[in-house]
């Protein structure tokens, strides 16, 4: 687990991604197949979610409030806002053609 | 604009791989990442995860690199990822955040699940400089090649995070 970008919120950041790491464990071994109905799936991730909320949702918003203010404090919030309006992410464009490397 | 992909496998099921790719930093091979925060998270009506994370990064400058265009070698990057365990796949698209006019280096990395099991890695990486002065082409190059060396020391990085998984699932609660 990797600093956190202002160290006073390190520790809030640690005991994030602990809390997360368990749950993501279980989450991506769903306990529904591929072949459950989409009602069923739909279920279950609203379930995976809730269980999330319930037991990282505090810890989460601490450490969220602790980098917000720290993106205000080092200018970064700004930046994030250009590129979203620049590029917004959502999926990668498309391959080109062929090839492995190409100019 | 260069363009460059690569794929490999690794023999680990897929939701053991993504844990060790979500779990990657810190690594040795990644001394270079300084910070790693979550900005956002969220589980989609569809039952996927996403996930935004801004990344410092350090970074080295090419020895030709013109003097006082990029004043500090500390870099952001902006990682955005998509996880869907039903599907059994994991997409991450990682862009730099700063000096976008002099390099715009967009990598994205999808791994899923392979018909018999295995997990199929591909990387893909978008160079654009629009820097001009006839320097375009060498920093395309520079970047491109500093991206092959990347994909490298990062597959050493997931691959060394994935040895500690399966060590750890060995020994008894």
């Amino acid at each position: 687990m990797a600093e956190s970008l202002l160290s006073e919120c390190t520790p809030l950041k640690k005991e994030y991604d602990s809390c997360f790491n368990a749950w993501f464990e279980g989450y991506l071994e769903p306990a529904v197949s591929a072949s459950s109905s989409p009602e069923k799936y739909s279920e279950y991730s609203q379930r995976k979610a809730e269980e999330f909320q319930q037991k990282c949702g505090k810890i989460w918003e601490g450490y969220r409030a602790c980098v917000q203010k720290a993106l205000k404090e080092k200018g970064l919030d700004t930046m994030l806002q250009q590129s979203r309006e620049e590029n917004p992410l959502s999926r990668p464009p498309p391959l080109p053609p062929s090839g492995s490397s190409s100019s | 604009m260069k363009y460059h992909s690569q794929s490999f496998f690794y023999d680990d099921p897929w939701s053991i791989v993504s844990l060790a790719y979500f779990l990657r930093y810190p690594n040795p091979y990644a001394s270079h990442i300084i910070s790693c925060d979550v900005i956002s998270r969220n589980v989609t009506p569809s039952g996927t995860l996403q996930t935004t994370r801004l990344i410092l990064k350090r970074g080295s400058l090419p020895r030709w690199a013109p003097k006082g265009i990029i004043s500090r070698a500390e870099s952001w990057v902006l990682e955005e990822s998509e996880v869907d365990p039903l599907g059994k796949t994991l997409r991450c698209t990682t862009k730099n955040l700063e000096y976008t006019k002099v390099m715009k280096m967009e990598e994205s990395v999808f791994i899923r699940q392979t018909e018999d099991g295995q997990t199929a890695q591909t990387t893909e990486a978008r160079v654009l400089s629009g820097f001009g002065w006839g320097l375009t082409k060498r920093i395309e190059s520079h970047g491109l090649n500093k991206f092959k060396a990347h994909v490298q020391r990062s597959r050493e990085g997931v691959s060394l995070i994935l040895s500690l998984l399966r060590e750890s699932r060995l020994q008894p609660m």
